[in-house]
């Protein structure tokens, strides 16, 4: 149900972890309750508890070994019937924590969405580049989930967003010095 | 390509990544943070891109953990920006730094609605998106139906549309009740015609959502939803871009087969051969083939597909179909797929009957077990803890003890909990499952529960053919050289009590079993010790004929232990010692235990408890919840030091119990004519022997004269009151003069004492004094009871039954049954303030002294006051808040007569006592008090109360009260209590300062703040 944006910090020098934890909402409505509890503690303490979920997580994986499965346990960081699925790139680890109203493939594809958009976006995704433009991957994360829910699964799609958005920038880092017009991109 | 390019931003994570360490780092934030803030207190020298800049860097050092509790205002009011840059910045920062409760935010939504109604499509896509990140009541209210026009405009982008889905299902979710969704269905079956897929995608997540609420008003969207998943699984008129790895959009199929999963059924024939074709066409499609992606995509398809085949409950032979597909699947390389396989076969056990084509399996999903991945271990852990049965128990249960071995720590308290559980459902013979959770002891120790222990007591001690086996069983683990404590434990108990049958064997002779078992001595702890001294006691009267050797070590070990420094070693120690010097008629008090009544494990139900809760029980919860309970026992344990009796209100919680530390031989003293007279006492008692079996166990030995009677004579705890309250009536003997006791004091007075003080006595006679000890924070209490017998004696049958008002909840932790002569037993009282009411909690006390039955109601001071904390306001904080709350039923006024009357100085310290703050000097007329407390309960919170008391000089007799809160039923209640106070003659400053006289109870009708319909108070008004 929601959205804990843009956790991309450094955990380690050497690591960073993208984690976009999308809630769910249950069935039932004290299920329900409970998850909304976990989520207004997150929105409440957003600091602590996120990084301590952040930090809960990484260690987890980082134990893990290669070739294993993508799925992790997570009924003791994130709650009950919360489901954690991540993948590992090189230094890059992304996480999604759902729960049990999806399928946990389509998630794990949904990761694969995000990266391959990231990859078309810098061309050939870095660490570095995760760090330094976290104003954009916000920008792009927001386009594939919005409000704990998948919005947009194709990557092609996500970038014509996103180059909307960079356009509109530029166009209006220059209309400072050239036009006062915001309408130019409307035409499109 | 970056998006903006904004360098000192980058200069500024560069900086941060650089910093050697965490205090470095914040430095170099808290200097980024002053400068933000100097550069934001002149915000309109700033350019738009500045802004956005410090903003940026605001995000970011809150990302990195760092508090940011300032510049709310500024991103809040960027949002009403008119340029694209700010707007956006504002947009972002307000969705992230603010929750949906924030107050900024309500100054946001008219510039929310004016962007979303707005013709400008990327300012409608940023609302938007606040909107659905945040999701709050107020925006739930005034933009959901602005939202939904958007959903279903023509004229809108797709990306504007999907969005629009996606923010009226957050808003739906989070408020349900504030957005409107009648005559929805046809709107959805319209727009699941929709060509985009990436709306599509987005109306069928609202609609899942939708149809999980209430699936009867979209029957109409069931036929569409298939035509899309033909659609898809055809590959019919899917463009380019939704075709991820070859396969039409995954995120679209799992969806709508997610959507019919809704449905209860599909019953249009029609449409159900289309469904059961695309299925048919998945489950046979899909192969598992090189690329990952790929592989994941379409089994991501596949289980979802199953899911729905389950749920339809097809054919028994798709069904098969899909249990081999699964098969195959826990047997493949990809370990995803392998981890659902698993997965779903756990849920598919739960569906249907396909129990023994699973169990085909068996060998393959052991294996799993030894998988290099702790998810599929525990994946397989459940599946075979949920398909196990007497047929293949033996197996799994042999596995399980295997795995034990090697398992990580993280799993194994999960595993021997599971092994305890199958062995006990499935055991197909005893012996076997005394095997079972002996190795599991040696083998886990410190993982297996009391309760596992426990149960295997029972049933060794329940069956009799077993006794001898477990007996030699145990024997043998104390053979090994380091064992677990919970092993000497179950060891020690089992060879005490059955000891004996063995002694024939070699090696198991009394003495022989005596050394073995003292050897553990050093090395447990002092709970052990004292299950220790009991083994010892009955080894000693078991050793026929007797060996004067064995005899005097033994003695000596008793007498070394009386000087022990725990109460309870110390008591076990000296009686044994003395009963065991008794010579023969040790046989008769030292007699086997009896049976345990057989009931329900504590175990399994809990298993059935937590499997009603979820579909996949897991052992980690059901542990959880035991340490839960566990640790509540022992807070309950700790401070009662004279009996092993259950306490009165945990009913199935008790299995769970800490064995009891005491001891309640004190019902049993040494001397034989005093136990004759006990037993006598046992058979007056016509009470049920006791539910809890533990505290049998747990408590010394069954020292008993008849056998019928039962070590604790407690009756059942009941969960209602009323049958509690009539057992207690019912157990006064006919002939035996209720209540011929005359209490000391005045309890009336006592109480009305207690009200305005914290310790005390509240009840007191010839026999016993019972005291009162509380704490109060806010809307909790901790009140502990002293009960301290006054005599020689002991006191008998002693039963409290709270008899709570519906606004209090109160849990009194068990009261023994005896209070032995001159001891006191500490009795604590939990309280929790519900509502606010005046009306009184009553404890319902009643003991037996020689012929004496005494049955007192005693009133408790849990009384409103408890829950009012001083406060003293200023007059600029009064006024504003008295203004604020302009009558009727917030503010109440009304003009008492008949007030006792008191110089003003006297009625302000009564105020005080109440903890009702007076805030002198606030009212210009001397006349005039005014005064201020805070009430606390659970429904109220913490609520501010206004008192204003205005007096006539002239008639002392009459007042003029307002009482204000924001709550109309603290206000009543409040300014009843008040009147109350005013009216009766408290009598509670003086008690303060000198005892009453003893006096018999009085009845003192107007006293009892009661009303009428409340049993609590009426008991009380009857005193």
């Amino acid at each position: 149900m929601s959205l804990q944006r843009g956790c991309s910090r450094s955990l380690s020098p050497r690591t960073t972890a993208v984690s976009a934890s999308v809630f769910e909402d249950f069935k039932a409505c004290i299920s329900e309750e409970a998850s909304c509890q976990t989520i207004s503690e997150i929105n409440l303490k957003p600091v602590e508890k996120q990084h301590e979920a952040i930090r809960n997580v990484f260690s987890v994986l980082c134990s893990r070994a290669e070739h294993v499965s993508n799925f992790v346990d997570a009924e003791s960081i994130f709650g009950p019937d919360s489901r954690l699925v991540y993948k590992h790139f090189a230094t890059l680890y992304f996480v999604l924590i759902f729960d049990s109203s999806e399928n946990e493939l389509a998630m794990l594809d949904l990761i694969q969405v995000f990266v391959e958009t990231l990859d078309k976006c810098f061309r050939n995704v870095c660490e570095l580049d995760i760090v330094f433009n976290y104003s954009k991957i916000h920008a792009i994360l927001d386009e594939i989930i919005f409000g704990g829910q998948v919005l947009e699964t194709s990557s092609t799609e996500v970038m014509k967003a996103v180059e909307e958005i960079t356009k509109l920038e530029a166009a209006s880092n220059a209309i400072n010095l050239v036009s006062k017009s915001v309408s130019n991109w409307r035409s499109r | 390509m970056a998006l903006s390019g904004m360098r000192g931003l980058s200069v500024f994570i560069s900086d941060i990544r650089n910093c050697q360490n965490k205090e470095q780092e914040r430095l170099r934030v808290d200097k980024e943070l002053g400068n933000i803030r100097t550069r934001f207190k002149n915000e309109k020298a700033l350019t738009p891109y500045e802004k956005k800049k410090y903003v940026w860097k605001m995000l970011y050092i809150y990302m990195l953990g760092y508090d940011v509790d300032f510049g709310h205002m500024e991103a809040v009011s960027l949002i009403s920006a008119p340029k694209y840059p700010e707007k956006q910045v504002g947009y972002i920062v307000t969705s992230s730094l603010l929750n949906e409760n924030h107050d900024f935010l309500r100054l946001a939504i008219n510039t929310v609605r004016n962007d979303i109604i707005g013709r400008n499509e990327t300012f409608q896509c940023l609302a938007l998106t606040m909107v659905g990140n945040i999701g709050g009541r107020e925006f739930a209210e005034s933009l959901a139906p602005d939202v939904q026009k958007l959903l279903i405009s023509s004229s809108c982008r797709p990306l504007v549309r999907k969005k629009a889905a996606l923010c009226l299902l957050r808003l739906y979710r989070k408020n349900p009740d504030v957005v409107n969704v009648d005559g929805w269905a046809d709107r959805m079956a319209q727009l699941l015609d929709e060509r985009d897929l990436g709306v599509l995608t987005s109306s069928m997540s609202l609609l899942v959502a939708l149809v999980s609420n209430n699936h009867e008003a979209y029957w109409s969207c069931l036929p569409k939803c298939v035509k899309i998943l033909e659609r898809l699984a055809r590959n019919q008129d899917i463009p380019q871009e939704y075709t991820y790895y070859g396969i039409p959009s995954p995120w679209l199929q799992v969806k709508t087969m997610r959507a019919l999963q809704y449905f209860p059924t599909v019953e249009d024939p029609n449409t159900r051969r289309s469904l059961f074709e695309v299925l048919q066409r998945i489950l046979m499609g899909t192969d598992v083939v090189k690329n990952v992606n790929k592989n994941n995509a379409s089994h991501a398809v596949l289980f979802e597909a199953l899911a729905l085949v389950m749920h339809l409950d097809a054919e028994k032979e798709m069904m098969t179909q899909c249990v081999s597909l699964l098969g195959k699947f826990i047997s493949v390389r990809e370990p995803n797929i392998r981890y659902l396989g698993l997965e779903n076969m756990t849920r598919m056990l739960m569906v249907t009957d396909v129990q023994d084509i699973i169990k085909k399996h068996q060998a393959q999903i052991i294996t799993s077990l030894k998988d290099p991945d702790i998810s599929i271990r525990r994946r397989a852990l459940d599946l075979l803890y949920g398909m196990c049965d007497i047929s293949n128990a033996k197996d799994i249960v042999e596995e399980l003890l295997q795995y034990l071995k090697t398992a990580e720590f993280a799993m194994r308290e999960e595993l021997s909990l599971k092994a305890a559980i199958l062995a006990e459902k499935f055991a197909p013979d005893l012996s076997w499952y005394v095997d079972v959770i002996l190795q599991l002891i040696d083998k886990a120790g410190d993982f297996v529960s009391d309760d596992i222990w426990f149960r295997v007591v029972q049933f060794v001690t329940n069956n009799e053919d077993l006794q001898p086996y477990a007996a030699a069983k145990a024997r043998e683990y104390l053979d090994k050289p380091a064992i677990h404590e919970t092993m000497v434990k179950v060891s020690a108990y089992i060879l005490g009590e059955f000891g004996h049958l063995i002694a024939r064997r070699p090696g198991c002779s009394p003495k022989e079993l005596f050394n073995l078992i003292h050897e553990k001595l050093p090395t447990v702890s002092t709970y052990t010790v004292s299950i220790l001294l009991s083994t010892y006691a009955k080894i000693l009267m078991h050793s026929h004929p007797p060996d004067p050797e064995l005899q005097n070590q033994i003695w000596s070990i008793f007498k070394k232990y009386e000087s022990s420094i725990e109460v309870e070693i110390q008591q076990r120690a000296v009686e044994y010692y003395a009963l065991s010097r008794k010579g023969e008629a040790l046989m008769d008090i030292l007699a086997e235990m009896p049976k345990f009544p057989e009931r329900q494990s504590a175990l399994i139900k809990k298993a059935e408890d937590t499997e009603v809760d979820t579909a996949e029980q897991s052992a980690i919860k059901l542990r959880a919840q035991q340490q839960a309970q566990t640790s509540n026992a022992l807070v309950v344990q700790d401070q009662r030091p004279a009996n092993g009796a259950p306490p009165l209100s945990v009913g199935q919680l008790n299995l769970v119990k800490m064995p009891s530390m005491s001891s309640n031989v004190d019902d049993y003293p040494a001397d034989p004519r005093l136990s004759q007279e006990n037993g006598a006492l046992a058979t007056v008692n016509s009470q049920p022997p006791p539910a809890d079996i533990l505290s049998d166990l747990l408590g010394p030995l069954a020292i008993e004269g008849p056998p019928s009677s039962s070590v604790h004579p407690q009756p059942s705890p009941t969960s209602e009151l009323e049958g509690t309250a009539v057992e207690s009536t019912a157990i006064v003997p006919a002939g035996v003069q209720a209540n011929s006791v005359q209490p000391i004091g005045n309890i009336s007075e006592r109480f009305q004492a207690l009200c305005v003080k914290d310790s005390g006595v509240l009840y007191e006679d010839p026999y016993i004094q019972i005291g009162v000890k509380a704490e109060w924070r806010a809307h909790h209490g901790h009140m502990v009871l002293f009960l301290g017998n006054k005599n020689t004696a002991p006191l008998v049958s002693v039963q409290a039954i709270m008899l709570p008002p519906t606004h209090l909840k109160m849990e009194l932790s068990l009261v023994p049954e005896t209070i032995p002569p001159r001891a006191q037993v500490q009795c604590p009282l939990e309280v929790i303030n519900l509502r606010p009411s005046r009306d009184v909690s009553v404890l319902d006390f009643s003991y037996k002294f020689g012929n004496d039955m005494v049955n007192v109601k005693l009133r408790l001071p849990a009384v409103l006051n408890k829950f009012l904390q001083p406060i003293s306001i200023s007059a600029e904080e009064f006024f504003p808040q008295w203004r604020s709350l302009p009558g009727p039923p917030l503010k109440l006024q009304e003009v008492v007569r008949g007030v006792r009357p008191l110089p003003l100085i006297e009625m302000a310290n009564l105020f005080n006592s109440f903890h009702v703050t007076v805030c002198p000097g606030l009212d210009p007329n001397p006349n005039n008090l005014v005064a201020s407390t805070t009430f606390y309960s659970e429904s109220t919170r913490a609520m501010l109360c206004l008192i204003r008391i205005e007096t006539d000089p002239a008639d002392r007799t009459q007042l003029r009260m307002t009482v204000a809160s924001g709550d109309p039923t603290v206000t009543f209640e409040l300014k009843e209590f008040i009147k109350e106070q005013l009216i009766i003659i408290p009598t509670a400053t003086r008690v303060l300062t000198q005892p009453p006289p003893p006096t018999p109870p009085v009845v003192q009708p107007t006293s009892a703040p009661a009303a009428p319909t409340d049993p609590g108070a009426l008991l009380a008004a009857l005193l």
